[in-house]
């Protein structure tokens, strides 16, 4: 049992991580919680599913092709959704329009795709039992592309003007930066990002369109436990999340494990309200 | 007695008028079509049944026409596009009754809709027959227009008890569904008859259908001694996911249950073919072929005069079809044996069914009984045997 716990616990953390990362990226440019999120990593499976399954493609012109179209779409919402609601963040109007982005990404996809859960290929064929791939290639997509954040963010010029916009985004336009471009260059990554959890959380989660609802609530979860725009946070809590989780489903059963990771949610927030990992930030006056 | 010109006058337009109410009108109804609403959910994410049902609906208006109508009156099917959704049910039922002046309505074809619109129909008085599971969609007393001529939730329940306790003769059950609403209470109605029939419900649970691990559940069950999974939902992925664990467990329990085990998307969806083995889905007689490839002779004519008119079996369910041509039928037979479109005379005719055979199954409605299909004509099915919208029977059956 704990195995089994361990297997798919890590393996639907690090999809909910990835999706709180999907998050974290989006609002460190715009300011804005995006809640296409979830859709970015429903779409991940489903533009998987449709490019290697149905239209046969080779897995690696599949996956290329698939988080290509999930930056496409992740660029549309920051022009549709979160552009024309900048100048009045106070006013939290990006809650409807990233809402409305994301029930019509839903929407469309259920229309053009089905409603009903459509199968992923099976990747590379490795591992059985506790040790299937669709374990393990969550998490192991969720290391690599926590490696290529880290590096991006640190050693290259791109990366670093984003952390420039995060930190400051007046002071980094005062400076030249294109603030601008580099927002929509931090949608077409968060869309690759969400790309990458959907495409490899494909096995586990199939290419189903209810999928990005379900992606939206449990991804929100380790971003305001690890604190917003913490991405280290936001891979502990998703990654804790996910074993809270299947821990539940084993010991309390299914109907009650959403109830036990709410009620847990809940307790830690009124503890740490800033998140587990965030930090209330000093403001100069 | 003198006749004065206004009593010429008078008598005149009594008689005009007696003549233009009393002479034309049977002309009239005699030619006039008889109209059958159809509340169908031709798209959006429920219209595969309708697709099916459709396709049983034209083919029992088009052989009725083409043979002379009902009594030389043709029938004329006035569909409307439900998208499975209750408002727009609602509103088409009124069109249909107020603007299109239908006879009768077939539909609507999912319990969602059937719930908004059956009470309107009642109060319009209108013949309605539909294929729709959900119990209260049948109260003589509340709706005593509305007939049903597919099997109730209760009928699949007890046919799917009546194969594990009788056929499989096993004692100690698992009962899992979703968390819907229908997956909530069919679970507690199933339980409830297991345990009233002596069973041991050593299990029961209701499951997220999203849940990507369905081991916990298959895990719990078999600590706890099932030798059956009685399984009532209509998610495909929680289904195909309990069968792949199965395999993974090594545990050769049989599931038994919701006809959407037997859907084709399953086929997609379990990791190996044999996964989906030993999984018996509610099926009927009608539409079940034996050892030998065989449908009953009376379904077997049917699929021949489809296959004659070109209508495509292999993408749908033949019950579905069979269902749409029974429907029509009765329509139809009702009309002919009242001798009219009157409402009262159509449910007057439908009340006196005793085993009509149709090609579903054999219909028995009452003033005190809507619910006409005999669950002894629903029976399991290998749910992963189809074959042009009809699958093997399950073991057991002779």
């Amino acid at each position: 049992m704990l195995a089994s716990i361990l297997a798919s616990g890590l393996a639907a953390g690090a999809i909910y991580a990835l999706v709180g990362v999907t998050y974290n990226t989006m609002f460190s440019t715009s300011r804005v919680m995006s809640f296409t999120a979830g859709q970015l990593a429903m779409l991940g499976g489903v533009f998987g599913s449709m490019f290697t399954l149905k239209l046969g493609m080779p897995l690696l012109a599949g996956f290329v092709l698939t988080l290509v179209c999930c930056a496409i779409i992740g660029i549309i919402t920051e022009f549709v959704a979160v552009r024309p609601v900048l100048k009045s963040l106070d006013q939290h109007l990006y809650v409807l329009s990233t809402l409305a982005v994301a029930l019509m990404i839903q929407q469309v996809t259920a229309i053009k795709w089905g409603t009903e859960p459509q199968p992923f290929p099976r990747l590379f064929g490795i591992g059985s039992g506790v040790w299937d791939e669709k374990f393990w290639l969550p998490v192991v997509a969720c290391a690599i592309t926590i490696v290529g954040l880290e590096y991006l963010y640190r050693r290259t010029l791109v990366g670093r003007a984003f952390v420039a916009i995060a930190e400051d985004n007046f002071a980094a336009r005062a400076l030249g930066l294109p603030e601008r471009n580099l927002r929509v260059a931090s949608y077409a990554l968060a869309g690759v990002i969400g790309g990458v959890a959907g495409f490899s959380g494909g096995e586990l989660l199939l290419a189903f369109f209810a999928n990005g609802a379900l992606l939206n609530f449990y991804g929100f979860v380790p971003v305001a436990l690890g604190g917003l725009g913490n991405n280290r946070g936001a891979i502990v809590g998703g990654l804790a999340l996910g074993l809270f989780q299947q821990a539940a489903n084993f010991l309390v059963g299914g109907i009650f494990s959403s109830v036990a990771v709410f009620a847990l949610f809940i307790v830690v927030l009124l503890a740490a309200p800033q998140g587990l990992f965030g930090a209330s930030t000093a403001r100069r006056v | 007695m003198a006749i004065s010109r206004r009593d010429v006058l008078l008598g005149g337009a009594g008689a005009a008028g007696a003549a233009a109410f009393s002479f034309p009108a049977p002309a009239i109804a005699q030619a006039e079509p008889i109209k059958v609403g159809c509340l169908a959910a031709m798209t959006g994410p429920s219209s595969a049944p309708t697709i099916g049902f459709n396709r049983g609906v034209n083919f029992a208006a088009d052989a009725i026409n083409a043979a002379g109508g009902v009594k030389g009156r043709k029938l004329e099917i006035v569909m409307r596009d439900t998208q499975g959704d209750p408002t727009k049910a609602v509103n088409a039922t009124q069109e249909l009754i107020s603007q299109a002046k239908v006879h009768a309505i077939w539909g609507p074809l999912n319990s969602g809709e059937a719930l908004a619109t059956t009470p309107i129909m009642a109060r319009a008085k209108i013949p309605d027959i539909h294929p729709c599971v959900v119990e209260s969609l049948i109260d003589v007393t509340k709706y005593p227009n509305a007939f049903r001529m597919a099997p109730s939730n209760s009928q699949w329940d007890d046919a799917v008890r009546n194969y594990c306790l009788n056929i499989l003769k096993v004692k100690k059950v698992a009962v899992i569904g979703d968390t819907t609403g229908y997956g909530v209470t069919a679970v507690g109605a199933s339980v409830a008859a297991f345990k009233k029939d002596g069973a041991d419900v050593v299990y029961q649970a209701n499951v997220d259908s999203t849940q990507p691990d369905m081991t916990p559940d298959m895990l719990r069950a078999k600590n706890a001694g099932a030798e059956v999974i009685v399984v009532w939902s209509v998610s495909t992925g929680m289904e195909a996911r309990m069968f792949n664990v199965r395999a993974v467990m090594n545990w050769d329990v049989a599931f038994v249950g919701h006809p959407s085990m037997s859907s084709g998307e399953i086929a997609g969806l379990v990791e190996k073919p044999a996964n989906w083995k030993k999984v018996y889905a509610i099926g009927y007689k009608s539409c079940s072929y034996d050892a030998a490839g065989k449908l009953p002779s009376k379904s077997e004519d049917l699929v021949a005069r489809l296959a004659k008119a070109n209508i495509v079996m292999s993408d749908t369910l033949l019950w579905w079809i069979a269902g749409g041509i029974d429907a029509i039928e009765l329509i139809a037979k009702a009309v002919a044996e009242s001798g009219s479109t009157d409402s009262a005379g159509i449910i007057a005719y439908w009340n006196t069914l005793s085993k009509y055979p149709g090609y579903f199954g054999n219909y028995s409605f009452s003033p005190t009984q809507h619910n006409g299909y005999l669950t002894e004509e629903i029976v399991m099915s290998e749910a992963s045997t189809a074959k042009n919208g009809t699958f093997a029977l399950a073991p057991g059956y002779t």
